[in-house]
């Protein structure tokens, strides 16, 4: 392996039962280094913050100033205010900055309102027990007075009528005078969401049943998806209980800023121009990657893991430019699997990742040579019901670095790209760190004058 | 084909009787007996919801002797009938409803047409929801409803009747949203064009006036009375 600086650090993560001990991370070896985003792209803006705790002030300050211009009228002293949490900011950085904003809007509501019955509504993806580790690990009982109860899909529904039909979304999420849209504008699955009305995500995830979350998924393609969101936070049921929105805007780079207002959609705007010039030139970049080793190593599920700001969900779908919506579909997740060209992932080595989300590790053991590294790992696969699969395929070895050298042999290539939830840079090793700093400023030039000005005419913002 | 390798067993002496589990169970495999929880394993499909679910701390998770093997296969199935309801639910057979057992359409729609009542009876009959429990319910309740089945909502909140598809979407819904690619996905959705079948991924510019007339003859035949 070449030598290079040493890599930077990704943030500390939560520790949880649905992932294994933690253990020491990947970018502690010799072999790895960090690619700054900025570096590979200079028009990003400065992040307040990657992630480190020490630059929590500059989020709180952000919040107060973005919510200072913010209409509360709708909330008097006497009302109740659910705000709602949804469980992927606490993977963001580590969690910090969302829980940062989180509590500063709390503060900022009883001083603005006099209002002191102000909950916190964790939505929480599919463990019962994933609300109660982080209201613990971010202190939020205190920041609240106690006031603090998780939600998930499986919670008791309400019905509410839209311009579509009935929906279900989670009555827990809804049962105060009022409730604040506490968001993150993570992009995620961008071939999913296909950055159409990303902003109301929430209203057909976090915030709903199971059903609600499956006809989105599967009963809608991954552009006419963007109409349930809609019409769910478009309802009589929404609106009456609507304060506002307040949504932490990262870049690639790390946190941006803060946005509030009660004006969601013209939020959704900012967010969309922003991601399509910052996120859209990394995913281009990713897409260049012709073939990769991928590392695992963080406390989140895999699938969601960041590197560089973009999750490992987006490497399996490179081939395809999902921002560009005159392509139907660039998501295999509920529609058939898309053709993947030339296979990039030659291997993914996991040192260390929650269990429990299924998409798409059932397909992959059968396509991907996959590593699990030590023993105690393997026996959460093992009991994984999500991923009957990976068991019996994956090769359990005892060493991240057996793992990685396995998975290059086997795949037949030099580069390795990890998956540790970092932003502001890409931990990797030498040929990786090699092909990014040769390939951005052509990936910059092809966005900027070709597939910014398509993008941004398909969403009406030019 | 869903492989069972686990199944859900508890101490039933310490049971509160908060029936937390039986709610949360998929494939109704745990009742409520003199305010205790039985679970009769050969229905459980080991997603081990209650095992996370149950406050008391009560249940695990053990390792079945023999793996249980959860399908419906083709050929204990009339295909006619089975197209014949996934062509009416506007579903294409071809797509994995569960990501996670990899089970497609077209054995949902077998386990219906062979006679499962009920999103509980789906799930026991096909394995799944043994995963992640939560994207493949949809497709399910409307396959079941197609079939004519009542799927008003289960009592303790199991499941609540949610259908709404692409091809549910009204003219006047579709005019307050223009820009939600409804008519476009209508088309590059359509489980009755074989090309759209085989290649969802080219890019599809029908012209606006065929793709509207298209698109409501479908949601014309989705919308059709039991």
């Amino acid at each position: 392996m070449t030598a290079h600086a040493l890599a930077l650090m990704p943030p500390a993560f939560m520790p949880s039962q649905y992932g294994p001990r933690l253990r020491t991370h990947v970018a502690t070896l010799p072999w790895l280094t960090s690619v700054s985003v900025r570096e590979l792209f200079p028009s990003f803006d400065e992040p307040l913050t990657e992630g480190d705790p020490r630059d929590l002030d500059r989020v709180k300050a952000a919040t107060r100033d973005a919510l200072s211009n913010v209409d509360m009228s709708k909330i008097r002293a006497d009302s109740s205010v659910n705000i709602l949490a949804s469980e992927h900011g606490f993977g963001l950085m580590g969690g910090w900055p969302y829980a940062e904003m989180v509590k500063t809007i709390r503060e900022v509501v009883v001083e603005r309102t006099g209002c002191r019955d102000v909950r916190l509504r964790l939505a929480i993806y599919r463990g019962f027990r994933e609300a109660d580790e982080v209201r613990e690990h971010f202190g939020f009982d205190k920041a609240f007075d106690g006031l603090v109860e998780g939600l998930g899909p499986f919670d008791r529904g309400v019905e509410v009528q839209t311009v579509i039909g009935s929906m279900y979304l989670v009555q827990r999420a809804f049962d105060a005078n009022r409730f604040i849209h506490a968001y993150y504008d993570d992009p995620r699955e961008m071939y999913f969401n296909r950055l159409l009305y990303k902003s109301f995500k929430s209203f057909c995830m976090s915030y709903a049943r199971f059903e609600t979350r499956s006809v989105y998924h599967s009963l809608f393609g991954n552009r006419s998806g963007s109409i349930i969101p809609r019409a769910l936070f478009d309802s009589c049921y929404v609106q009456k209980r609507y304060a506002f929105s307040s949504v932490l805007r990262t870049s690639p780079a790390g946190v941006i800023g803060i946005d509030a207002t009660d004006d969601l959609y013209a939020i959704d705007r900012r967010i969309t121009e922003g991601h399509l010039a910052s996120y859209g030139r990394m995913q281009r970049l990713f897409g260049t990657i012709e073939d990769c080793v991928a590392v695992w190593d963080g406390g989140r599920w895999g699938y969601y893991l960041h590197a560089g700001g973009l999750i490992f969900g987006v490497l399996l779908q490179n081939r395809h430019d999902c921002f560009d919506l005159d392509i139907p579909v660039t998501s295999g997740l509920m529609q058939i699997q898309p053709p993947m060209g030339k296979r990039t992932l030659r291997g993914i080595v996991i040192n260390q990742a929650w269990v429990g989300a299924g998409i798409p590790y059932q397909t992959m053991p059968l396509t991907t040579p996959m590593y699990l590294v030590g023993e105690e790992q393997a026996k959460l696969w093992r009991e994984d019901s999500a991923n009957p699969l990976v068991i019996d395929k994956a090769i359990v070895v005892d060493d991240v670095e057996v793992g990685v050298a396995m998975a290059l042999e086997r795949g037949k290539t030099d580069k390795v790209i990890v998956f540790d939830g970092s932003y502001g840079h890409v931990t990797c090793n030498g040929p990786m760190a090699e092909l990014l700093r040769a390939r951005a400023h052509s990936v910059d030039r092809f966005v900027e004058d070709e597939l910014l000005p398509k993008w941004l005419a398909q969403r009406g913002l030019r | 084909m869903a492989i069972i390798k686990d199944v859900a067993e508890l101490n039933p002496g310490q049971c509160t009787g908060c029936r937390l589990c039986d709610i949360v169970c998929p494939s109704g495999a745990i009742t409520m007996v003199t305010r205790r929880a039985v679970i009769d394993s050969p229905l459980c499909i080991g997603c081990g919801r209650c095992v996370d679910r149950c406050p008391e701390d009560i249940m695990w998770m053990s390792e079945r002797a023999k793996p249980l093997e959860k399908t419906v296969l083709p050929e204990e199935v009339d295909q006619r009938l089975v197209t014949a309801l996934l062509d009416k639910a506007g579903i294409n057979p071809r797509v994995y409803v569960c990501v996670c057992t990899l089970t497609r359409a077209s054995e949902i729609a077998g386990a219906v047409v062979k006679g499962a009542a009920n999103l509980d009876e789906v799930s026991e009959m096909t394995g799944m929801r043994s995963g992640c429990g939560i994207y493949c319910v949809a497709p399910a309740l409307r396959l079941l409803q197609a079939a004519g089945a009542d799927i008003s909502p289960a009592k303790y909140h199991r499941w609540y009747p949610c259908t709404v598809s692409l091809w549910d979407v009204s003219d006047a819904a579709r005019a307050s949203y223009p820009d939600a690619f409804i008519d476009e996905d209508r088309i590059a959705f359509d489980p009755t064009n074989e090309r759209v079948r085989m290649e969802p991924f080219a890019p599809v510019s029908p012209s606006k006036k065929n793709a509207h007339r298209r698109a409501t003859e479908l949601a014309s035949r989705a919308r059709e009375p039991q």
